[in-house]
């Protein structure tokens, strides 16, 4: 465990810790009634601070050591049927194992947040950090969010239940951070105050549209849909709500981070940041712990007069392409930083959001992909120093190049 | 209308014509050595023996036919009272009755009747070879039909389905205060999770994935544990669901020891989506992915014994049971409700397929018996304390070819793989029988040596 | 006043409540009213021999009680008459002026005695014996008459005579057909009964007629009962037992078909849709020719008033009517004796198979065709009267047990009966 730097009765007000440790932390100061585990690299050490919350009664929750991922949420799903407010964290392989169960939990309309520890996929055989495993379910109809850093893993787990929760929404949430990058990597972070966090959240009411309850006995989940009867209208209703909920989800996210702002004190973009956007002609756009290193490199550029700036994609799903496109009128040229692969595309599979917003928005920008920091590779200011020229130049010849591999040559 | 009563049954097969339910009948109620004064009456036949003795009819037509109202259906013995201060001695009742059940008696100048003895019937008592049962199964229906079916009218089971048999009487007996979860297969394909908006199930109900049973009971059940109300998570899962794809859910919840009551439904395979082969499709069975063909000559493997590694996970409560043995079917659905409320209870109960094992639909409870009585299938139960016992054990099983000829899906069955059926039977039969011997739980690291 | 009901049943003997029982078994809350003019709770005429020799008492022969009528939710209605049935109008008018509305209507009268055109008989006290009260009455006068004379040798004046001379009375039978208990038994039978009967006391008359009935002496009662051959007869207890005739004039004008009773099919319908009959007033198809005959036996009243209530109450499971088969029962002075279907007369092929065994009082006759049961008689045989109805009614083939049967009908039977319908 972290040295506690400044303890006051019950909860330290600060931690040194890695992201996976303030994850468990911000699972305890949100009150979850349940967690089920199941340990895979990098995400092990976030369940074992979870064991270990629960074992000093720092968690007051029922954990299962359940036997793979895949009965660790379906656990949560039937706990949530029964109103609780749930979590779990996994990551790659684990992730892959749990999709049956995963696929059906949104269309539940069943709130959670579940961190993703992000990690490549296999094959090649790897253990180590990459946006793979989350990008792989983008579609599934979670709401993605990425963190930059440790305390934004904190914050945004617990600003996670009141968005999932929020009747307009009722879906679930990742908070992904980088496998490696932010799961082991230490900072300084901040608790907030257990009083604040329930005031901010509130009780929960996880099961209100769909119960397994014998006080009010239900069927949750008959068969719906075919070709005919009240099927077809009957299926395209709960589809249609779902995609209403995402929708809606983004001004709920909007709204959230600013409630979090206002009570807590820090301020995180919520769908996505603008880094020294002002008279930019270039942009970068990251996603994820990345963005350090970015933000690095583009202070430096600027130093050295290069009209660059950064956008920060952190609510990935639903995306939020007004706020993107919005962020990018007034540049001449994008360069968009993977660390995963849209392997239909020979792209970033951000970079084909963010091209997908700018078209569908009517601004044809010169555009390039980078895809970089696979399977753990370092992504550097170095690197992002590279982009930043390749993006200058497409801004002056508008050439756009094919996707660049950022770490092709280290 | 009133309930089901204990009876007199009689199995012609296995009487000898010794007589000796005659004579202690005789002696019981007229104190007499002869057998004309017996209420039951033994008749023989060619080559086997029958029976005349009162059926204790629902609807008896010699109470009707009594001018005199001396016989009346006693509504909680279920016998029909003959009282003799009122009997003008007419016989009209023998005109109504058509089995011989009421006869006038030379001796006593009346007609006499079988009155069961009080519920301790003689003739019962006295027949060695166990023709005649005294069947009190009535009892477990009485109580049972006073709770609610929680299911609705109307499930789209096929005809003569067991399965349906096993869900309502297992909810009834259950009770409202339960979760029950039915994974994809024939139980929800029937209709109790219900179609675009409407439930077949009056508890909460729902489809888990056919992959993860076990465990989405389980995060309910700690639930509502943790919420301090007591609700029963129940399992009506499939042999499919349950020994293939959904094995690992439920071995690590039995592992868990999750209070969970999981019932397999044990079709031998996947029968609602077009009779596939599951692991406990025994060796031999015709399905549509075992098919007999030019090469193909049924399933080559043996079932895989599931409630034998269920117990072997030494749960709360293992049991085996089937619809053709109800009173030994509902014994052990108490146990097992029980044991739920401790720790993991699992109940195995074999469940003959009317469409796909072919055979037709009125046979059902006929080949469920006949899988007992071969020791095709074996009925036991197990706790950590006890050990397994066998409940019904078959030391005298009929030829196993009575079974597989009872049934489509065997027709093709060569002798050699009759025979490997027949050997695997008595491999069995003393598997089961030495761990009967055994006694107690298994051990928690299993010793080969 | 004008009270509605789903169901309407007249009577309230055996065809009436095996039709409730049925009927309420298929609809248990359809409005039932059941209607007699008997003033007290149902009971049997069957019985009323038992009530004379006062081996039953009277109010222990009731074969319903209120509180069934309760539990059942019917509306009983006792010592009511049914002047009319307006089947326009669906509606019975009552003795009182009162009506009752009906959706299905069950007319389940019974007979009444018939009373002989014999010059004198209005002129004297006679007993018939139809209801509880004729019973009761006709037990008192037993107990001090001397002499007594029954005209009609059937059922009611066999059991009759009998009650009367263990009562200590000189007793005569006047029967007009050559024997004893017509059209139940054949004459070596009748003559075994008949036998039983002389032996105690009883004189019998047979192949005679009553040409006149004389009162008697100013100041005495009784009569002087004057028989075609030229014999007088005196008694002081005349009862009258040669027959007796189907209820049906509350029909007259209701357009339902009567002929000797109401004419009904084989769900018991009359002529008009909704209008049933079952029991004593129906006549219904015979089993053997298929032409409508009354069977006044109370095994048929319960068949038909059974089939009569599921028809009424649209139960799918009813099945018609198998036709009337002839049977009965009759004990007499500790013996006992039991009709099963025809003797076979005007039937080609039948087979007669006939034991007497006159020593032993016992008989037994068997009648076949091709190898089917038509019927059975016994006296003081043993074989189960039910098991034997059921052979005839489902023609079970009995040509592989036929010697047996022949030799042991009750074990044959039995064994057949195991195997057949157990």
């Amino acid at each position: 465990m972290a040295t506690v730097l400044e303890p006051d009765r019950t909860r330290p007000a600060f931690l040194v810790c890695d992201g996976n440790e303030a994850a468990a932390w911000a699972v305890a100061l949100s009150r979850v009634d349940m967690v089920a585990v199941y340990p895979i690299t990098p995400q092990s050490s976030l369940v074992e601070y979870l064991a270990k919350l629960v074992a000093d009664g720092d968690l007051p929750a029922e954990i299962v050591d359940a036997e793979g991922e895949h009965s660790v949420l379906s656990v949560l799903q039937g706990a949530a049927l029964a109103g609780a407010r749930t979590y779990t964290a996994t990551c790659g392989p684990g992730l892959a194992f749990m999709f049956e169960p995963y696929m059906r939990q949104p269309g539940l309309r069943l709130p959670m947040v579940m961190s993703i520890v992000t990690r490549d996929t296999l094959t090649p055989q790897s253990v180590w950090g990459g946006h793979q495993d989350a990008m792989s379910v983008r579609e599934v109809g979670w709401i993605q969010m990425y963190c930059e850093t440790v305390q934004e893993v904190m914050d945004t787990i617990i600003m996670g239940y009141r968005i999932a929760e929020h009747r307009d929404v009722m879906l679930p949430v990742n908070v992904c951070h980088d496998g490696n990058y932010l799961s082991f990597g230490a900072t300084r972070v901040d608790l907030p105050a257990q009083a604040e966090v329930d005031a901010f959240l509130g009780v929960p009411n996880i099961n209100w549209h769909a119960a397994l309850d014998p006080s009010r006995p239900m069927a949750v989940d008959p068969l719906t849909g075919g070709a005919g009867g009240p099927g077809p209208r009957t299926f395209v209703k709960y589809r249609k709500g779902h995609c209403a909920g995402m929708q809606k989800a983004l001004s709920v996210i909007t709204d959230v981070h600013a409630e979090w702002a206002r009570r807590i004190g820090r301020v995180h973009a919520p769908l996505v940041e603008c880094y020294r956007m002002d008279g930019a002609e270039v942009a970068l756009v990251t996603i994820g712990s990345m963005t350090g290193a970015a933000k690095d490199a583009v202070d430096e550029a600027r130093d050295r007069g290069v009209r660059v700036g950064l956008v920060k994609v952190k609510t990935y799903r639903p995306f939020p392409v007004r706020a993107v496109v919005d962020a990018l009128t007034g540049v001449r040229a994008v360069g968009v930083v993977d660390r995963s692969v849209s392997f239909g595309w020979d792209c970033g599979p951000l970079y084909q959001d963010v091209a997908g917003a700018l078209g569908h928005a009517g601004l044809p920008l010169p555009s390039m992909s980078f895809i970089g920091g696979l399977a753990g590779a370092d992504l550097t200011p170095g690197h992002f120093g590279g982009v930043i020229e390749r993006v200058a130049q497409l801004a002056r010849d508008g050439q756009q190049g094919s996707t660049v591999w950022l770490n092709e040559k280290d | 209308m009133t309930g089901a009563y204990s009876t007199i049954a009689f199995d012609a097969a296995r009487c000898d014509g010794c007589n000796a339910c005659m004579v202690s009948c005789a002696q019981a109620k007229a104190g007499s050595d002869e057998v004309a004064d017996s209420r039951i009456q033994i008749v023989a036949g060619d080559g086997a023996f029958e029976l005349a003795m009162c059926r204790q009819c629902g609807d008896p037509r010699c109470e009707a036919n009594c001018p005199a109202a001396a016989l009346v259906k006693n509504e909680d013995s279920g016998v029909v009272d003959w009282d003799g201060s009122k009997c003008v001695d007419c016989l009209l009742c023998t005109v109504g009755c058509a089995y011989g059940g009421i006869v006038r008696n030379a001796r006593a100048g009346h007609v006499v009747k079988c009155d069961l003895c009080d519920g301790d019937p003689a003739c019962v008592k006295a027949c060695a070879p166990g023709a005649l049962r005294y069947v009190t199964t009535a009892r477990i229906y009485n109580e049972v039909g006073q709770l609610e079916d929680l299911f609705v009218p109307g499930l789209s089971g096929c005809q003569g389905c067991n399965t349906e048999l096993i869900m309502r009487h297992a909810l009834r007996r259950i009770g409202p205060d339960t979760v029950l979860a039915t994974p994809p297969g024939c139980i929800p394909g029937m209709g109790s999770v219900g179609y675009n908006g409407l439930t077949g199930t009056k508890v909460p109900v729902f489809h888990p994935l056919l992959t993860n049973t076990a465990s989405m009971l389980a995060g309910i059940k700690r639930r509502y544990n943790r919420l301090g109300r007591e609700v029963n998570a129940v399992a009506l899962a499939g042999d499919g669901g349950a020994s293939d794809v959904g094995f690992q859910s439920l071995s690590g919840a039995a592992e868990r020891g999750e209070q969970i009551l999981f019932i397999c439904v044990d079709n031998e395979g996947y029968m609602n989506t077009g009779m596939q082969r599951s692991s406990c499709t025994p060796y031999g069975a015709w399905t549509s992915t075992t098919p007999v063909g030019e090469h193909g000559r049924g399933k080559t493997q043996d079932a895989k014994n599931l409630p034998v590694l269920m117990m072997m996970h030494n749960c709360a409560y293992v049991a085996t049971a089937s619809t053709a043995f109800m009173e030994d079917l509902y014994a052990k659905l108490d146990r097992a409700i029980a044991a739920s409320k401790r720790g993991f209870a699992y109940l195995h109960i074999y469940s003959p397929c009317t469409t796909g094992w072919r055979f037709p639909s009125q046979d059902n409870i006929t080949v469920a018996r006949m899988a007992v009585e071969t020791n095709f299938v074996l009925l036991w139960e197990f706790d950590p304390e006890a050990g397994l016992q066998l409940t019904h054990p078959v030391d005298a099983p009929r030829p196993v070819r009575d079974y597989l000829e009872a049934q489509g899906k065997y027709r093709h069955l060569s002798p050699e793989q009759v025979a490997h059926i027949e050997a695997g039977i008595d491999r069995q039969a003393a598997f089961i029988a030495r761990l009967a011997q055994a006694g107690g739980a298994p051990p928690a690291r299993p010793s080969f040596a | 006043m004008i009270r509605h009901a789903d169901y309407l049943i007249i009577g309230s003997s055996h065809a009436a409540l095996a039709a409730l029982h049925t009927l309420r078994m298929h609809d248990s809350e359809g409005a039932v009213t059941m209607v007699t003019r008997d003033a007290s709770l149902p009971y049997s005429p069957t019985v009323l021999p038992y009530v004379v020799s006062g081996r039953s008492q009277p109010e222990r022969v009731f074969l319903r009680d209120d509180a069934y009528f309760r539990a059942q939710k019917v509306d009983y209605l006792s010592g009511i008459e049914v002047e009319r049935v307006a089947a326009d109008r669906n509606v019975v008018r009552l003795a009182n002026g009162d009506e009752i509305g009906y959706k299905a209507l069950l007319v389940a009268t019974g007979a009444q005695p018939v009373v002989p055109p014999i010059p004198g008989l209005g002129g004297v006290r006679y007993h018939v014996l139809r209801t509880l009260d004729d019973a009761v009455a006709l037990r008192a006068a037993a107990a001090g008459a001397r002499r007594a004379v029954v005209l009609g040798a059937g059922l009611i004046g066999m059991h009759a005579a009998e009650n009367l001379a263990h009562a200590g009375a000189d007793v005569a039978i006047v029967e007009r057909l050559p024997h004893v208990l017509p059209g139940y038994f054949d004459a070596d039978a009748a003559a075994m009964i008949g036998r039983a009967f002389a032996a105690g006391g009883v004189r019998l008359f047979t192949g005679r007629e009553a040409l006149s009935i004389a009162p008697g002496e100013s100041g005495e009662p009784g009569c002087s009962v004057v028989l075609d051959g030229g014999e007088t007869l005196p008694c002081d207890l005349l009862v009258v037992g040669v027959g007796v005739a189907p209820v049906t004039g509350l029909l007259q004008g209701s357009g339902v078909a009567v002929d000797r009773g109401v004419l009904v099919d084989d769900s018991m319908r009359s002529s008009v849709a909704n209008i049933f009959a079952a029991g004593d007033v129906a006549q219904a198809r015979g089993f053997y020719d298929g032409v409508k005959t009354l069977n006044g036996i109370l095994p048929d009243a319960v068949e038909q008033g059974r089939i009569a209530g599921m028809a009424m109450a649209g139960d799918p499971g009813i099945k018609p009517y198998p036709g009337g088969v002839p049977l009965n029962t009759y004990t007499f002075f500790g013996q006992h004796a039991v009709s099963v279907g025809t003797h076979g007369e005007g039937i080609p092929g039948a087979e007669t198979f006939t034991t007497v065994d006159a020593s032993a009082a016992r008989y037994l006759k068997i009648v076949l065709r091709d190898d089917r049961l038509l019927g059975i008689f016994g006296i003081n045989a043993a074989f189960d009267p039910g098991v034997m109805w059921e052979l005839i009614l489902r023609r079970v083939d009995l040509a592989p047990v036929r010697e047996r049967f022949l030799d042991a009908p009750q074990d044959a039977a039995r064994v057949l009966m195991s195997r057949t319908w157990r």
